[in-house]
């Protein structure tokens, strides 16, 4: 392409450096807020007061800060429940599903010992919550093992099964809980039953244990995908099928493993928001929110490129800009939506940029024809 | 839209062409990748009724120079000329409507249509409303013509590699072309095949076409058919001369720079007990059809049995059910003595075998992965390699350093990835891969396809060395010549189903080229 003077080329990159591809996404994050000013302009606010009034109650306040790293977490493990199938090449779309498997799985357990009624409040906090915990790996994994055995078996794609499950998860949380179901809250509200106090999750600063269980699921799955068998297996099948299968890597075992393991996650990410939070310790009336919600750990694995360790800090952008977009549309009166409105655009520039990663623009000047 | 399609066809060239006459011209035609130079000031010119070979070995800028005679790519430097106009083509539509065709070497046809659709997709007449009736009536006199026997109603995928080379050609002579480039027009067919293909081409210089094949080996055929010979070596022309000046020995050493030994070491084998044995084995292909049929044989150690067939007789069918990728509809596979039918292959590799497979890019290698992991594609399952679940990637790394130096793999590091690898670096990196496991049985599908003739002959030494050690060595190879050169044995296979297995001291060339076309061996063992 020609441009008054320089003729502008695309060239394709072999390879990005980890500091690259940093500064690629510091960039598109920059441009995305530059995109989203317009809205405050529009609203009479001035962008800089309100890009600082979204950090500072993010990051800063006693209030905020616990609310942006509960969502961080609960985006992270999503992150990592689709990061894992997409190292296999297969797309987990059914986090959602899957932690609202797990949120019934944990409540169930709580439920059989009782928590619903009068004894809930001795239950013994060693091991109900144990329990709880495993109830949701188990329900969560169970569901994704679902599209892991039929991609396996039948090579069926798992991203309508996937999807599929979501709707049949959401249904189900909305038996158990509404109109007369098992685990339907004492208000009659349409939501689920409270915790009782016995059982709420060890925690500091609002913060439950499973933030520790988060960052060093980030490490191991990076170990995992680096330093091991297993881990050399599935990206082998993720990278092509045909060569793992020359290579003796079963093409059932690998999707019915990811999935599982992916599953697994998602269900504790569901534990996590729904029954470790002190604040929220029951299946709330929007419960379908946090499936939306969900999504965004695709859009974390997609930019932080499947690595677990880069998911981090993006994960914790995500929920500051949650919660730091919701509080701010309150406090300056701006129209409802401004937290979604910055997380879309966030994602439109993100993956817009991620073509950076693979071509850079070179141009030279144009020597006059001899 | 009637005007449309006139317009179009008025842009052929209308003009008279003499014999004779030179219709295509490039003069110092440079392409660079990089650092990369493809073709490095390459002169090249046919005349109307003449066979004029391009010959060389694979990365000596052939396919580049084809590409841009035929558009798909520019050059950075040099002209063409096309009946003494200066052309400048931006893409293949420019070259076509100027009356050049190209037969690719990887065939560009629809499987699923017919020949007869396949020939007149894309042609200018075949606007909206298809007139069948005279179109057809085109296709069948271009047949008779040329001496070309094909079903205009036959599925593409029904046809042998032959006849879709057929389709391929009536396809572009139906489009008008007057000059025709063809990509390695022989390698894929049988003798039989290859005898009635140069018999048409011959027809077609003397109605002042004008043609243009590529060829990486066959010497013979270009000494045979071609007029005159262009060679070439890195990107440069060496010698551009008159077939009748030349020979086989003199043509080689122009397209490899140094004297070709055309013999490899063959010493007397000495096989020892059998160690792949074959028995009554079917199977079936990805379409369902049967692509094997009762298949009987035994490799011993210490020997290589060939077998030499023309592409898509069940070779590729037979690799995979060997190696445990593909599930037989019957019969039995014993890996020294032990009924190993039903494993998986995984148990195959842990018992000894071997496979380098015929699709080196994406079964035998994987492209981003660095020649470290692509080398512990056949080790991570060693507990030699992995302990506890945790791979000893400093082993690995010790172990693809090895190979590098060993088998001269032109790389800077073992963490260079598979994609930047040239295919005969490639097939050494596979190559060294399987035979460092030392495996009792090696199944080498296609080993040399493609590669240079000096890589070539690297990897036949080491199945040859391999063969000394006493592994087992099952060649499966439709370059006739590799497979008498290296074969204690050579069976045939045609349709799925072997011909005869002959001991290679009593081996015609002329008994091998029929049973390759399907004609079963009297003589032959059981």
């Amino acid at each position: 392409m020609k441009l008054g003077g320089y003729e502008v080329k695309l060239e394709r990159k072999m390879k990005v450096t980890g500091w690259e591809a940093a500064m690629i996404s510091i960039l598109a994050i920059l441009i995305a807020l530059g995109v989203v000013s317009i809205i405050f302009l529009q609203a009479g606010v001035n962008p800089i007061t309100g890009y600082k009034e979204i950090f500072k109650f993010a990051f800063t306040t006693k209030y905020g800060l616990p609310l942006t790293i509960n969502s961080s977490i609960f985006i992270l493990l999503c992150t990592f429940a689709f990061i894992v199938p997409m190292k296999a090449g297969l797309w987990n779309i059914g986090m959602a599903g899957q932690l609202f498997a797990g949120t019934l799985g944990a409540f169930g357990v709580a439920y059989a010992f009782g928590a619903k009624g009068p004894q809930g409040a001795n239950l013994s906090s060693g091991l109900v919550i144990p329990l709880m915990v495993i109830g949701a790996l188990l329900c969560g994994g169970l569901v994704g093992a679902i599209p892991g055995f039929l991609k396996g078996k039948f090579n069926t794609n798992e991203i309508v099964v996937t999807m599929m499950l979501n709707s049949i998860a959401f249904w189900a949380v909305a038996f158990m809980i509404k109109e007369g179901g098992p685990f339907m809250g004492g208000g009659g509200e349409g939501e689920g039953f409270k915790l009782p106090e016995s059982i709420y999750a060890p925690q500091k600063f609002g913060i439950p244990f499973t933030i520790l269980i988060a960052l060093l699921l980030a490490f191991l799955l990076y170990f995992l995908f680096t330093k091991t068998k297993v881990g050399y297996q599935i990206k082998t099948f993720g990278l092509s099928p045909a060569a793992a299968k020359y290579a003796g890597i079963s093409s059932f075992k690998i999707p019915l493993l990811v999935f599982i393991i992916g599953g697994m996650i998602a269900g504790f990410a569901g534990y996590h928001y729904f029954a470790a939070i002190p604040r929220v310790a029951k299946i709330t009336m929007n419960y379908g929110d946090y499936g939306d919600l969900s999504f965004y750990g695709i859009i974390c694995g997609l930019i932080s490129q499947e690595n677990p360790l880069a998911a981090i800090p993006i994960a914790l952008l995500f929920g500051g800009l949650i919660n730091g977009g919701r509080n701010v549309q309150g406090k300056l009166n701006i129209g409802f939506g401004i937290d979604y409105a910055l997380l879309g655009v966030l994602m439109i520039t993100l993956v817009f940029f991620q073509f950076f990663y693979r071509y850079k623009i070179v141009w030279k000047k144009i020597e006059k024809e001899k | 839209m009637p005007d449309q399609n006139a317009e179009q066809v008025d842009k052929l060239p209308t003009r008279v062409i003499k014999h004779g006459d030179i219709v295509l011209e490039a003069r110092g035609i440079t392409k660079r990748y990089q650092s990369l130079v493809a073709n490095d000031h390459v002169d090249f010119d046919i005349k109307a009724g003449e066979i004029h070979a391009i010959l060389g070995e694979n990365g000596a800028g052939k396919t580049t120079l084809m590409k841009i005679l035929f558009g798909l790519v520019q050059p950075d430097e040099g002209e063409i000329f096309v009946y003494g106009e200066k052309v400048k083509f931006k893409s293949p539509l420019d070259a076509i409507q100027l009356g050049i065709g190209m037969v690719h070497q990887n065939r560009k046809l629809i499987p699923a249509h017919s020949v007869f659709e396949n020939i007149i997709l894309g042609h200018p007449s075949a606007g909206n409303i298809l007139n069948m009736k005279s179109s057809a009536q085109g296709i069948t006199e271009l047949c008779d013509k040329y001496g070309f026997k094909i079903d205009l109603k036959a599925k593409v995928w029904q046809l042998s590699e032959g006849e879709k080379q057929i389709v391929e050609i009536l396809k572009a002579l139906y489009r008008g072309a007057k000059i025709l480039i063809l990509d390695e027009p022989t390698s894929a067919l049988a003798p039989p095949e290859t005898k009635k293909l140069l018999a048409s081409i011959k027809i077609m210089t003397g109605d002042d076409l004008a043609l243009v094949p590529f060829i990486t080996h066959k010497l013979q055929i270009v000494l045979t058919t071609s007029n005159r010979v262009t060679v070439l070596r890195r990107g440069k022309v060496t010698a551009r001369l008159e077939t009748k000046d030349a020979t086989e020995k003199s043509l080689a050493k122009e397209m490899v720079g140094r004297d070709v030994i055309f013999r490899l070491e063959h010493t007397e084998s000495e096989p020892g007990k059998p160690i792949l044995q074959v028995e009554q084995l079917s199977a079936i292909n990805d379409k369902g059809l049967v692509a094997l049929q009762d298949i009987n044989f035994n490799v011993h150690e210490g020997e290589i049995l060939g077998i030499a067939g023309v592409s898509g007789n069940g070779q590729q069918v037979l690799a995979e059910v060997l190696a445990g990728l593909r599930k037989e509809l019957g019969g039995k596979v014993l890996l020294d003595g032990v009924d190993m039918t039903s494993s998986s292959s995984l148990e195959r590799w842990q018992k000894g075998m071997g496979y380098i497979p015929s699709e080196r890019v994406d079964v035998g290698s994987i492209r981003d992965y660095s020649i470290i992991d692509n080398v512990m594609m056949n080790y991570y399952f060693d507990s030699e390699f992995s302990k506890w679940g945790i791979l000893d990637t400093r082993k690995i790394r010790k172990l693809s350093e090895e190979i590098i130096r060993e088998y001269a793999v032109a790389v800077p590091g073992p963490d260079t990835p598979a994609k930047s690898l040239s295919g005969g670096n490639l097939q050494k990196v596979i190559l060294a891969r399987v035979l460092s496991r030392k495996p009792r049985l090696i199944i080498a599908n296609l080993p040399t396809q493609g590669l240079d003739v000096g890589a070539a002959e690297f990897v036949q030494n080491k199945l040859l060395e391999a063969r000394k050690e006493g592994a087992g060595v099952l060649l499966i190879s439709e370059d006739l010549d590799e497979v008498l050169s290296l074969s204690d044995r050579v069976a045939a296979i045609y349709e799925g189903e072997f011909m005869g297995i002959i001991p290679i001291k009593q081996v015609k060339r002329e008994d091998i080229g029929l049973m390759m076309a399907g004609l079963k061996h009297k003589g032959a063992e059981k």
